[in-house]
């Protein structure tokens, strides 16, 4: 176990004008388990508590309440001993505009203890990993958001820490280098690091980890692999625009076949295992009833599907 | 401790040799009122000479490169309390003090070169000065620059941002020239701006710096202004490495 986090608790206080104070509870009470070796993620809405909850596990800042062992030390009474054992990748990144990568490289590495002709040799082979050789001399602010991103990684890897935390390593990365990111990070776990990351990207969570913690408002709300989260609400999801939602959401419901039926505004979401058979099925009960279709869509569920079975709304809307 | 001080440091005076421009043009200032205005002050001193109106002004002219340059070398670092470079360095294995100490080295090593270049002019216009006043002069700058950037720093660091930062090192640079007497000795003044100038640590600097370059090492202002400059500055660094560490929270 890289991470293990008992009941970690975050209140801030925020000044709100003259003297009064509000407490603003960041993170209520989570529970946390890495594994070695494996990639991590915890997807939420902003202002879920995520970050707030790296920084901790980070060091960054000391928790309000509960525990977190971190690469075996913890973070409160062995702050320095987790610090060498991890690298922490900001959201904004940690990349000085005005020097040049190489430069943060090797001052990374000095300052870290390694020796003049160590630091270079470590800053070489990041360079190398990274694709950033060509770029290494040219001040950071010059460099376009993927290779800032990829600077922004590489410094957090000087120490070659068993544990690396990426706080939303790709928001702001068009497609392309969201895609080659991904590769690095599946990488680095190839090499054996394991990775805690956080994202509000439902497709980053499901393509990139191995296990992922869902958090909302503070708090653990589903924790999994991918699939298993996505089996527990089902295969497939039918997705239908109707006049009537309420009478067919009525109907469905009385069906087998159908596990659960969420209902918004003129549209209708039934759960089934087995999409591809169930769908025939469906339509004709509808048909029975006279319950005319706008449109109608077969998708695989997918983590929103997790998100809004257990905050009953949907991750995008929730952003 | 010294390692990572000096890793900070070289860190930063390379940003500095690739940039070398900037710190010249902070000279210009005080040259220009070398050339410009230090002729004016003809009537000022008792000898009207050349040499003496110098020895008269040129430490205020210095002293002027560590409250409009030095007080503003927290700038930079304002950036980095956002774009998540603190944020970095205060988890990984550097030593926190640090972090502050490298930058403050950085900006006491540019006042003395300016210093040094300042002094190059005005002993070209005539200035004379001893070796031992010379070097003496360069320790008081390099003191006050102390002063100065570790104060800079702690603002940066508590304040977080750029337009409050500005207004208010300005809103405090004004009055402390004025009351200072950086331009002409306040000695020239009436009793009341006299009193007001001895609460104001500038005020000893400038005079030490003035017993300095007239050799006379025996006046009282000048371990005066060592103390209180030295004293202020080990206040305001615990303050900035203070700030530093508070950042997160």
């Amino acid at each position: 176990m890289i991470i293990e986090a008992h009941g970690l608790r975050k209140t801030f206080h925020a000044k709100r004008g003259r003297g009064k104070t509000e407490e603003v509870e960041a993170v209520r009470g989570i529970d946390l388990e890495v594994q070695k070796g494996e990639i991590f993620a915890a997807l939420g809405p902003n202002g879920a508590g995520k970050t707030t909850t790296v920084r901790m596990l980070a060091t960054f800042i000391a928790p309000t309440a509960g525990t977190a062992r971190v690469a075996g030390f913890d973070v409160v009474k062995e702050a320095a001993k987790v610090r060498e054992n991890i690298g922490y990748v900001s959201q904004a990144g940690g990349v000085d505009e005005n020097n040049p990568g190489i430069d943060q490289l090797l001052l990374a590495g000095r300052i870290a203890g390694l020796s003049k002709k160590a630091a270079q040799a470590r800053a070489d082979e990041l360079l190398a990993a990274f694709s950033l050789t060509e770029i290494a001399r040219r001040p950071a602010r010059t460099l376009s958001g993927g290779q800032k991103r990829r600077f922004s990684i590489a410094l957090g890897l000087v120490t070659a820490p068993p544990l690396v935390f990426l706080d939303e390593p790709t928001t702001g990365l068009d497609p392309q280098n969201r895609a080659n990111l991904w590769d690095e990070v599946r990488g680095l776990r190839d090499r054996g690091t394991s990775v805690l990351l956080t994202t509000h990207y439902l497709d980053e969570a499901d393509a990139l980890c191995d296990r992922l913690v869902i958090i909302d408002n503070g708090t653990v709300v589903a924790e999994g692999t991918p699939a298993s989260l996505k089996k527990e609400v089902a295969g497939d999801v039918v997705t239908l625009r109707l006049k009537g939602v309420d009478d067919a959401a009525e109907v469905l419901r009385a069906q087998s076949y159908v596990k659960e039926v969420r209902t918004e505004e003129g549209l209708l979401r039934a759960y089934l295992d087995d999409g591809e058979h169930g769908l025939p099925h469906l339509l004709r009960v509808l048909e029975e009833r006279d319950l005319t279709l706008e449109s109608i869509s077969l998708d695989r569920a997918t983590l929103d599907d997790v998100f809004l079975r257990h905050t009953g709304r949907s991750l995008r809307d929730a952003a | 401790m010294i390692r990572q001080t000096s890793l900070f440091l070289g860190y930063e005076l390379r940003f500095l040799l690739r940039n070398p421009v900037w710190p010249l043009f902070g000279i210009m200032q005080p040259v220009l009122y070398l050339v410009f205005f230090a002729p004016l002050l003809g009537k000022t001193t008792s000898s009207g000479s050349m040499p003496e109106v110098l020895a008269m002004f040129t430490p205020g002219s210095m002293m002027m490169i560590a409250l409009f340059g030095s007080l503003f070398a927290g700038f930079g670092m304002i950036n980095e309390t956002r774009n998540g470079v603190l944020e970095r360095l205060a988890v990984s294995p550097a030593w926190p003090p640090a972090i502050i100490l490298g930058r403050v080295a950085k900006d006491m090593l540019v006042l003395v070169v300016q210093a040094i270049l300042v002094m190059g002019v005005a002993i070209l216009m005539g200035l004379r000065i001893g070796l031992p006043e010379f070097l003496i002069m360069l320790l008081l700058m390099a003191v006050t620059g102390l002063f100065a950037a570790s104060l800079s720093y702690g603002l940066a660091l508590a304040i977080k941002d750029e337009n409050g930062v500005s207004q208010l090192v300005q809103f405090f640079a004004m009055p402390l020239t004025l009351i200072a007497g950086l331009f002409l000795p306040v000695s020239l003044g009436p009793d009341w701006l006299q009193t007001l100038a001895r609460f104001n640590p500038l005020y000893y600097g400038v005079e030490a710096g003035r017993s300095l370059f007239r050799g006379d090492l025996g006046d009282s202002t000048i371990p005066i202004a060592f103390a209180l400059l030295i004293g202020l500055a080990l206040i305001t660094l615990v303050w900035s490495m203070r700030s530093l560490r508070r950042l997160a929270a």
